[in-house]
C-alpha cells in the first residue's frame, strides 16, 4: 500500500472531466502560480489553517498546544513552532483550525472514491488533482489501477511539470489528462509560476504521441496571460497536437485570497478583476480559429 | 377575443384577490354562509342538509361572467373561512367524540398535529370529462335505481343518492344562471363562454376549451362550494391531448389560441393563491410502455414557466424511458430559477403503491393528491386523508424532562425512568421508540374515532358522483366508497431525530464524552451556560445526509420501525394507514413547540424538512445526501417521502453541469427515490432578494410542498432559507 498526502475530496465534481466525478486533491506542487486557487495544496508537507472568522475563543487549542494562545481577546498562532501535528484541529469544536496534508493509503483512497460508484455509470468517474497529483505518481497509479479493475473512468489533473517517468507510471490506467496551460511564453511563465514551461510543453508533446485524450485547462488572468499574442501562441502550439479534446478557459477569480490568509502564506493573488465575458469570448474566438474546441466556464 | 392576456392580467389578479360583484346578481358570501348554517339544525341526514346548503348557494350566490376573462366568477371566492364551513361545523357537532381531550393534549404540546383533513383526494377526472355534469347526475340516478331494484336502497343510501341528486341539479341550475349572465354582457368572449357553458349544461365537454372550463367549474363546485376533495387538477397533458389534437386538426382553435386559453386557465389558481396550492402531474408512461411526454407536456411546461406562478404546481413524472432532452429542458428551467417544479419517480410510485395492493397500472395512471402525496385513478380509485403528524423530536424533550412537556408542563407519553437507569444506547432507543409508540397509538385513537363519521362530518356529494365504485356501493366516496380508503400519517423531523440519536449513541454511550444528566441540564437550559458543549455538538459530523453507513443504518432502522407501526393498520373506513415522511409545514410549527434536542437544535427551531437532512447537517455534497436518502425503503413510505436539495448554481453550470445533474436524477429514481425538489441558490442572490425584493419579484422557493415567492415570506422564513443556502457545498 502506498501513502499520499491529500488536502480535500470533492464529490459531484462536474467540471473535472466527463460525468459525475469525485475529485481527490493531493498535496504538493512544483509551481507557485501567483493566482493559485488552492494555495493549501502547494507545499508537500502538512500545514495548519486558521479561520479567524470561525474562532469562538474557547481556548481548547491553547490547552493542547503552546502554539496557540488567547491574548487581549484574540487568538494568536505561533506558526514558527507549529509542527502541524493536527491535534489542535481535532480539538477545535467549531472547525476554526484545519490540517491540510493528512495521509491516506491507496486502499483508503479507493474505498473513499468508490463511495460514489453509483453515480459514475455512463461516463463519470474519478479525478486526481492537487496540487500536482503526479508528484505522488506511485500512489496515483495504484489508485487508478484498482479503479480500472472496476471499469471506472480515471482522469489526472496535472500542471505537467513533473519528470516524464511519473507520467509513464500512470499512463496504463489513465483515460484522460486535464492539462494546465498557463502561458506559451517561457519567461512570462516563469514570472507567473516560478518555472519556465519547457518541461510542461515537452511532456504534453509526449502525451500526444501516446494517443491519450487531453483537455487543456487555461486559466485566464487579465493583465498577466491574456494578451492576444499569448493566446495566439497557445492556439498555434495546441493545434499542432492531435490529442486535444477541448480547451477549457478558466476565468480568474480572487475567491482563494482568504485561503492564503488562513494558511499564513503571503497573498500573491493579482488585484485584477475577473475577465469580462467579451474578453473570454475573444480568447475563445482566437482559439477556435485554430480549430480548437473551446469551453468557457 | 385573443391576444388579450397581458391587458387582462390586472383583472385576473384582482378576480380572486379583491373581487367585485354586481349586487343585483345575488347574495354575498358572508350572508349566504350564515343563511345555509341555519340548515344545520334540520332533522335530516347530513348529505341532504349539505346538498340543501349547496343548492341555496347555487341559486343565490353572486356571480359574474366578465369580458376580460374566459372563466366565470363565483361569489364565494374566499377560502378563509370557506362558505360551507359554518354549516359543516353545525353538522359536525352532531357527531359525538370522546378523544377530544387527547387530541387537545397532543396538539397543544406539538407532539402531534391533527386536524380533520378534507383536501388530499382527487375526483375521477376521466369520468368527469367522459360524462360531464348531466352524465354524472344520470350515473347517480341509474345507480340509485339499481339499488332500488336490488332491494339495497336503505335509508343511508337513499340519503347518499338524494344528496348527490340535489347537488347536481343545483349545479345545472347554476350553469343556467352563468349562461344568462354571460348572454347579458353583450361581449363576443362572454358569448363564447356562454356557448361552452351551455354545452357543459347539456353533456360532456366537446372541445379543448370545454375541458379547461369543466376542470375549473368542477373545482369551484367541489373544492370551493362543496368543501374540498379536488386537490389536484389531474394529469393535465394526458387529459388535454386528444382535445387539443382534434381542435387543431379541425381548425377549431390555433396553437396560440389554445396556449392563451391555458394561460387564463392557470391564472385562475394563480389569482386564488391558495398557499398549499393545486398540483398537476405531467409526463410518465403510456399503457403501451412508451413515454407519455408529448407536445402538450411541452406546451403546459412552457406556459407554466412563462407565467411563473407558485400554483398550480408542476410535478413531472420521470420514468426510465423519459427522454434525456426533456429532462435536460426541465432541469435548465429549474436552473433558471423556475424552482417550483418537482420531479417524481414513476418507478418509485409503482414500488410504493404496490406495497399496499395497487397494481402497476394504478401506478402508471396515479395522480398527485397533495404537495407530494399520490393516489389511484382509472380502474381503481382512492381517497386519502392526512390524519396526523408525528413529532419525532418530542420524545427527546420528554425523556430528558421526566416525561413533561417543557412549555406547557403537561405530562404525556410513557412513564420515563430516571436517566441513571438508562445504561446503554439500546435502553435509550427502546425508551425513545416507546414514546413514538404512545404517540402513534394516540393518533390512531383520535383519528379513527372521527374518521368513522367522515360521511357525516363532510358528505362528499360532488366528489362521490365521479367515483363509479361509490355509486355502485352507495357509499360516500370520501368515506368508504373508493377502492382504497386510506389515511396517511406523517413522521416529521426524521433527519433531525437521526442526528439526535447519533449524538446520544456516539458522544454519550460510545465515547462517553458527556453524560445523559449533563445533556439533560444543557437541553433544559436551552444550551445557555453550555455554549462549549453546544459548539461541540453542532460540529458533530456523524449526521444523516453524509452517506455515513453507521448513521444511515440508524436512519433506515428508525424510519422502518416507525413506518411499520403505521403501515397497513386498519383505519376506520375499511382502508389502511400509510406512513409518509412529508409533515407539510409542521417541521416549523412543531419545531416552535419543541424544546432543545441533542442534535444541537435550540428550543423553537425548525426540524429537518420532509425526509431531507437538517439544515447544515449535510456537509459532504449532494451525492452523499442522496446515498443517505436512498437507504430509506420506499415501501416504508407509501404516503410519500420527498427529498429537498439545495445546490449552488456553479455545481450545475454549463452543458456538463446539466448532463451530470440529469445523471444524478436518474440515479435517484433508479434507487426508488420518490420525489426530489431542487432549489438552485447562492447566498448572495437570496440576501439581495431580501434587501431588494422588487429586483427579485419572480424568485420562488418551495416551503415544504408548496411554493411561495421569496419576497412574500416573512423575514424569519427568509433567514431560514438563507441559512440553508449558506450550508451548501459548492
Amino acid at each position: 500500500m502506498i501513502q499520499a498526502r491529500y488536502v480535500d475530496i470533492k464529490r459531484f465534481a462536474v467540471h473535472d472531466g466527463p460525468g459525475i466525478r469525485t475529485t481527490l486533491f493531493l498535496k504538493g506542487c512544483p509551481l507557485n502560480c501567483i493566482w493559485c486557487h488552492n494555495p493549501e495544496s502547494r507545499k508537500s508537507t502538512p500545514e495548519l489553517a486558521f479561520y479567524r472568522n470561525k474562532c469562538v475563543l474557547c481556548g481548547e487549542c491553547a490547552r493542547i498546544c503552546t502554539c496557540h494562545c488567547l491574548k487581549n481577546g484574540t487568538h494568536e498562532l505561533d506558526r514558527s513552532s507549529c509542527t502541524a501535528c493536527g491535534k489542535c484541529a481535532d480539538s477545535c469544536p467549531v472547525d476554526a483550525l484545519e490540517l491540510f496534508g493528512k495521509t491516506m493509503t491507496s486502499d483508503e483512497a479507493v474505498s473513499l472514491l468508490l463511495e460514489d460508484e453509483l453515480f459514475y455509470s455512463d461516463g463519470g468517474g474519478v479525478t486526481l488533482s492537487g496540487g500536482e497529483p503526479l508528484l505522488q505518481s506511485a500512489f496515483c497509479a495504484e489508485v487508478f489501477r484498482q479503479l480500472k479493475e472496476r471499469n471506472i473512468h480515471c482522469a489526472a489533473d496535472t500542471c505537467g511539470c513533473v519528470p516524464w517517468k511519473n507520467f509513464e507510471e500512470v499512463l496504463p490506467y489513465t483515460d484522460m489528462f486535464l492539462y494546465d496551460f498557463k502561458c506559451i511564453d517561457p519567461e512570462q511563465h516563469r514570472k507567473l509560476t516560478g518555472v519556465d514551461n519547457k518541461l510542461i510543453l515537452e511532456n504534453l508533446k509526449k502525451l500526444d504521441s501516446c494517443g491519450k485524450t487531453v483537455e487543456i485547462r487555461m486559466p485566464l488572468v487579465p493583465e498577466h496571460n491574456m494578451s492576444e499574442a499569448y493566446i495566439c501562441g497557445a492556439g498555434e502550439f495546441l493545434s499542432s497536437l492531435s490529442c486535444i479534446s477541448a480547451v477549457r478557459l478558466l476565468p480568474y477569480h480572487a475567491f482563494a485570497r482568504s485561503k492564503f490568509l488562513a494558511i499564513g502564506h503571503a497573498d500573491t493573488m493579482p488585484h485584477v478583476d475577473s475577465p469580462s465575458q467579451s474578453d473570454l469570448e475573444n480568447a475563445a474566438g482566437i482559439l477556435q480559429s485554430y480549430n480548437l474546441k473551446t469551453i468557457v466556464l | 377575443m385573443f391576444n388579450t392576456f397581458n391587458q387582462d392580467l390586472p383583472y385576473l389578479w384582482q378576480k380572486f384577490q379583491s373581487p367585485v360583484f354586481d349586487p343585483s346578481t345575488g347574495m354575498d358570501q358572508e350572508t349566504a354562509k350564515e343563511k345555509i348554517a341555519e340548515f344545520g339544525t334540520l332533522a335530516l341526514p347530513a348529505p341532504v342538509i349539505k346538498a340543501m346548503g349547496f343548492e341555496f348557494l347555487a341559486k343565490n350566490l353572486q356571480i359574474e361572467v366578465d369580458p376580460r376573462d374566459f372563466f366565470p366568477s363565483f361569489g364565494c371566492w374566499s377560502r378563509r373561512p370557506c362558505v360551507m364551513g359554518k354549516l359543516l361545523q353545525v353538522i359536525g357537532k352532531k357527531v359525538e367524540t370522546t378523544q377530544w381531550p387527547l387530541a387537545c393534549l397532543v396538539n397543544k404540546t406539538g407532539a402531534n398535529t391533527i386536524w380533520i383533513d378534507f383536501d388530499h383526494s382527487v375526483p375521477e377526472w376521466n369520468e368527469i370529462l367522459k360524462r360531464g355534469f348531466p352524465g354524472l347526475l344520470a350515473n347517480a340516478l341509474e345507480a340509485k335505481e339499481i339499488h332500488r331494484k336490488n332491494g339495497t336502497l336503505d335509508e343511508k343510501k337513499t340519503a347518499y343518492f338524494d344528496g348527490i341528486e340535489i347537488t347536481y341539479r343545483a349545479i345545472l341550475w347554476m350553469l343556467e344562471r352563468f349562461i344568462e349572465r354571460a348572454r347579458s354582457r353583450n361581449s363576443e368572449r362572454c358569448d363564447f363562454t356562454a356557448d361552452a357553458l351551455q354545452r357543459l349544461h347539456d353533456g360532456p365537454p366537446q372541445n379543448y376549451f370545454d375541458v379547461l372550463l369543466i376542470i375549473y367549474m368542477y373545482f369551484m363546485f367541489s373544492e370551493i362550494m362543496d368543501h374540498m376533495q379536488v386537490r389536484s387538477l389531474g394529469n393535465l397533458d394526458a387529459m388535454l391531448t386528444p382535445y387539443y389534437d382534434r381542435d387543431l386538426a379541425a381548425g377549431t382553435f390555433t396553437d396560440s389560441q389554445m396556449r392563451e386559453m391555458f394561460d387564463y386557465f392557470f391564472m385562475q389558481w394563480g389569482s386564488m393563491n391558495n398557499y398549499w396550492g393545486q398540483p398537476v402531474y405531467l409526463g410518465g408512461t403510456r399503457a403501451d410502455g412508451s413515454s407519455a411526454i408529448n407536445h402538450l407536456t411541452h406546451l403546459i411546461l412552457d406556459e407554466a414557466v412563462k407565467l411563473n406562478l407558485p400554483t398550480p404546481k408542476i410535478q413531472i413524472k420521470i420514468a426510465v424511458n423519459t427522454p434525456d432532452d426533456f429532462i435536460d429542458k426541465v432541469l435548465a428551467m429549474i436552473r433558471d430559477r423556475h424552482q417550483s417544479i418537482v420531479l417524481v419517480g414513476e418507478e418509485s410510485l409503482r414500488y410504493m403503491l404496490t406495497s399496499y395492493g395497487a397494481t402497476e397500472e394504478d401506478a402508471r395512471t396515479a395522480y398527485v393528491s397533495g404537495c407530494y402525496e399520490f393516489g389511484c385513478q382509472g380502474r381503481k380509485h382512492s381517497n386519502i386523508t392526512a390524519g396526523g403528524h408525528i413529532n419525532l423530536l418530542k420524545p427527546f424533550e420528554l425523556i430528558f424532562n421526566g416525561g413533561k412537556d417543557k412549555a406547557t408542563g403537561e405530562i404525556l407519553g410513557v412513564s420515563v425512568p430516571p436517566l441513571s437507569e438508562i445504561k446503554n444506547f439500546d435502553d435509550f432507543y427502546r425508551l425513545y421508540l416507546a414514546e413514538i409508540d404512545w404517540n402513534i397509538a394516540a393518533n390512531f385513537e383520535i383519528v379513527n374515532e372521527y374518521e368513522a363519521f367522515l360521511d357525516q362530518i363532510n358528505p362528499s356529494n360532488v366528489f362521490s358522483a365521479t367515483i363509479p365504485k361509490s355509486l355502485a356501493t352507495g357509499r360516500d366516496a370520501f368515506h368508504n366508497g373508493c377502492d382504497f380508503n386510506n389515511s396517511s400519517m406523517a413522521l416529521g423531523g426524521l433527519g433531525s431525530a437521526v442526528d439526535a440519536l447519533s449524538v446520544v449513541e456516539e458522544l454519550v454511550f460510545k465515547k462517553k464524552e458527556i453524560s445523559l444528566e449533563e445533556l439533560a441540564c444543557a437541553l433544559n437550559a436551552n444550551w445557555q451556560g453550555y455554549e462549549k458543549l453546544h459548539a461541540k455538538i453542532k460540529n458533530f459530523k456523524r449526521r444523516y445526509g453524509n452517506g455515513i453507513p453507521e448513521v444511515d443504518r440508524l436512519a433506515a432502522m428508525l424510519s422502518r420501525t416507525c413506518a411499520n407501526k403505521v403501515n397497513n393498520k386498519p383505519n376506520a373506513r375499511g382502508g389502511i394507514w400509510k406512513a409518509s415522511a412529508h409533515p407539510a409545514k409542521q417541521f416549523i410549527a412543531q419545531g416552535a413547540k419543541t424544546g432543545a434536542t441533542p442534535d444541537g437544535r435550540f428550543a423553537g427551531e425548525e426540524f429537518s424538512k420532509n425526509a431531507s437532512p437538517a439544515v447544515g447537517s449535510d456537509i459532504s455534497g449532494v451525492t452523499a445526501m442522496i446515498r443517505s436518502f436512498l437507504v430509506l425503503d420506499a415501501a416504508s413510505f407509501p404516503g410519500d417521502f420527498p427529498l429537498d436539495v439545495m445546490m449552488h448554481p456553479s455545481s450545475v453550470k454549463g452543458a456538463e453541469g446539466l448532463v451530470a445533474w440529469r445523471k444524478l436524477v436518474r440515479v435517484f429514481f433508479a434507487g426508488n427515490g420518490a420525489a426530489i425538489h431542487f432549489n438552485i441558490f447562492d447566498t448572495e442572490e437570496l440576501k439581495d432578494a431580501q434587501k431588494n425584493p422588487d429586483k427579485h419579484k419572480g424568485l420562488q422557493v418551495r416551503v415544504s410542498g408548496w411554493n411561495v415567492h421569496f419576497n412574500k415570506m416573512d423575514k424569519s422564513e427568509q433567514d431560514m432559507y438563507i441559512r440553508r443556502a449558506e450550508s451548501i457545498i459548492e
